[in-house]
């Protein structure tokens, strides 16, 4: 039992990296334009195929394909921004660019469905077969061990960034208040697109780790955005602590409900507890001054 | 959410009666023709399945463009309602008519539901709480195997029974074209009804709420009330629409009421023009045979269509409405310049 425990604990803290390193770009994204973008779960599917293509097609490193990965979903970030988030950003409504990116969305997943057909893709990652034996019969595999440093170091590095560099400050300054930050002389258009790539090359990246642990269709990155969303609210929009806590947290309860209720469950258990977390807490986990939206 | 998505909700002078009222009668005529029109059945089943996607976009247009309640779940509602009607009729044995009133009833209130828990909710939150309660009835459709067998599906499911009126041949819905009738009929008594809401002073109430909440809040007018009125009248149409679907196809699967198919339906409204009730009955007449007539072009018919409603956010936010308008007052100027050149 506890062997069981143990190694649902390790696959629930794989996965949970993943989804924190998907749901902090929305968070990002969220905290400086109050914007949803549901075409981050293409630019997550463009990351894993970009990888793919990579590793098997070119013959190239798996760890230089997430690199790789991470540039594609960077340029996709600028263009989405480009092409939708500005232009509507004088409406100020909220809803039209949600609704623009659901058709960015449907257009890149048609568009993949054409192209890479859709046959699940098998994206072995030679990292995937290499076992690490653990205490008491649980293991770990390398991809898993890639997956949990490569996460854990890119969110140390896009803290300390947000924290300690002045452009970081300058993002932090926009967030709160994007008129009063071009008063002092931030210049609130380039920061957004700045955003924008660092949030896509995330998902890119993520997108790269999480091929060989999922099944890589056209589709993938749809069921891992959805998961992204409650833990952006459950974490409270726009919260980089509170995200980070309920990616890991939404990771391990999954893990939990596959090994001990059923898997088919899973969804009904996290979407349950985001309704819950709404309906008793809507600021999220940690609480934020940020009012207007709840 | 601002105005601006509403560009076509301007006062329109008074016309005569045959202007205002004759439109009803061109519709009953155009409705009693489609099916002597169109014969096959390929044709059939699309004229019934645009007048189902009617009644669901008619009822998001009324939670979202009217009340500004921003509803991503709208396709849980559907499938409550295919869901209910269905399993009422096969496990229970109740007539076909008195299921279809508890299935509109039971979605009605299962968004009244979500309304009530949401109410301190906006916007963005709203949005993702529908979403999330989409999900979850999807995967309860999928997972209570006992209920629903899941993703096997349920099969064999009758059309609704034949009405004997004395006199006359009995009327079958097996009869595509008659089925067309029941469906187109009651979508356009749907399509009645919320003109009629949208009309009176309710709508002008749903409007305040939209705008500004706090000052519709100054005037009196119970928010949270009119948006779970809003919401449950949405709602009970997308229920009315599933009980038709179920008992139209005779087949109900989880995944026909998957998220995406909430994003078609908003798809349908924004196309049209969010705001207005002519414009989402016409996206979805639009959105359900373009991609039929694409059918030639293969899977490229869905990145058209994904193209589609990103191009139409980007330049005409207003739709097929204010597309028209646009159209309209072009064609005004041009008549009214050539009138001048003739006469100098």
């Amino acid at each position: 039992m506890v062997t069981v425990a143990l190694q649902q604990t390790i696959n629930g803290v794989v996965f949970g990296s993943l989804y924190v390193l998907v749901a902090l770009g929305l968070t990002l994204i969220y905290g400086v334009l109050v914007q949803i973008n549901f075409a981050h779960a293409d630019v997550v599917t463009i990351g894993a195929f970009a990888a793919y293509f990579f590793t098997f097609a070119f013959g190239g490193n798996y760890l230089i394909s997430i690199g790789v990965a991470l540039m594609v979903g960077a340029a996709l970030g600028w263009v989405v921004n480009a092409a939708i988030f500005a232009p509507l950003r004088e409406r100020g409504s909220e809803l039209l660019p949600l609704i623009a990116t659901i058709g960015v969305s449907i257009l890149l997943q048609n568009a993949m469905l054409l192209w890479f057909g859709p046959i699940p893709y098998a994206f072995d990652s030679p990292y995937s077969n290499q076992v690490i034996r653990l205490w008491g019969g649980t293991f770990i595999t390398w991809q898993n061990v890639i997956i949990v440093v490569v996460s854990t170091l890119t969110i140390v590095l896009l803290y300390a960034f947000m924290r300690f560099t002045i452009t970081g400050k300058a993002l932090r300054a926009v967030a709160q208040d994007r008129e009063t930050a071009g008063l002092m002389g931030i210049n609130p258009d380039q920061l957004i697109m700045l955003t924008f790539v660092i949030a896509s090359a995330l998902a890119g990246m993520s997108g790269a780790m999480l091929g060989p642990i999922l099944v890589l269709t056209p589709f993938a990155g749809t069921t891992v955005i959805v998961k992204a969303f409650a833990i952006v609210i459950i974490g409270g929009f726009g919260n980089v602590e509170g995200t980070i806590i309920a990616g890991l947290a939404v990771g391990l309860i999954e893990s939990y409900t596959t090994q001990l209720i059923n898997p088919g469950l899973t969804d009904i258990v996290v979407f349950t507890l985001l309704l819950l977390m709404l309906a008793l807490r809507p600021t999220g986990l940690i609480a934020e001054k940020r009012e207007e939206n709840v | 959410m601002s105005s601006d998505a509403h560009p076509a909700s301007a006062v329109r002078p008074e016309r005569g009666w045959i202007a205002r009222r004759g439109w009803r009668v061109g519709i009953v005529v155009l409705i009693a023709v489609l099916p002597l029109v169109f014969q096959d059945s390929y044709w059939r089943t699309n004229l019934i399945v645009c007048s189902i996607n009617i009644m669901l976009a008619i009822g998001l247009d009324f939670i979202l463009g009217y009340a500004g309640q921003l509803n991503l779940g709208h396709s849980a509602f559907y499938g409550i309602g295919a869901y209910a009607s269905t399993l009422l009729i096969t496990k229970l044995g109740v007539p076909f008519w008195v299921a279809f009133v508890l299935a509109v009833v039971l979605s009605g209130t299962a968004g009244m539901a979500l309304s009530i828990f949401a109410v301190r909710l906006r916007g963005h939150y709203l949005a993702i709480a529908s979403l999330a309660f989409a999900v979850i009835v999807h995967q309860v459709l999928l997972n209570w195997i006992s209920l629903t067998q899941g993703p096997l599906g349920i099969y064999g499911i009758k059309p609704p029974p034949e009405i004997a009126l004395p006199g006359l041949p009995p009327i079958s819905f097996s009869d595509p074209s008659n089925m067309f009738y029941l469906v187109a009929g009651f979508a356009f008594l749907f399509y009645l009804l919320l003109d009629q809401f949208v009309r009176s002073p309710i709508g002008e109430t749903l409007t305040a709420v939209r705008e500004d909440e706090v000052s519709a809040s100054s005037f009196g007018i119970n928010c949270a009330g009119w948006k779970v009125f809003a919401f449950g009248i949405g709602s009970a149409l997308a229920g009315a629409a599933g009980a038709f679907y179920a008992s139209f196809v005779g087949t109900l699967v989880p995944d026909a009421f998957i998220i995406t198919e909430s994003f078609t339906v908003l798809a349908m409204v924004i196309v049209g023009g969010v705001g207005t009730l002519i414009g989402p009955a016409w996206g979805a007449i639009l959105l359900t045979l373009l991609p039929e007539l694409l059918r030639e072009f293969g899977d490229l018919r869905l990145v058209l269509y994904g193209a589609a409603l990103t191009l139409v956010v980007l330049f005409v936010p207003g739709g097929m409405v204010q597309a028209m308008q646009i159209l309209r007052t072009r064609i005004g100027r041009l008549l009214a310049a050539a009138d001048g050149g003739m006469r100098p």
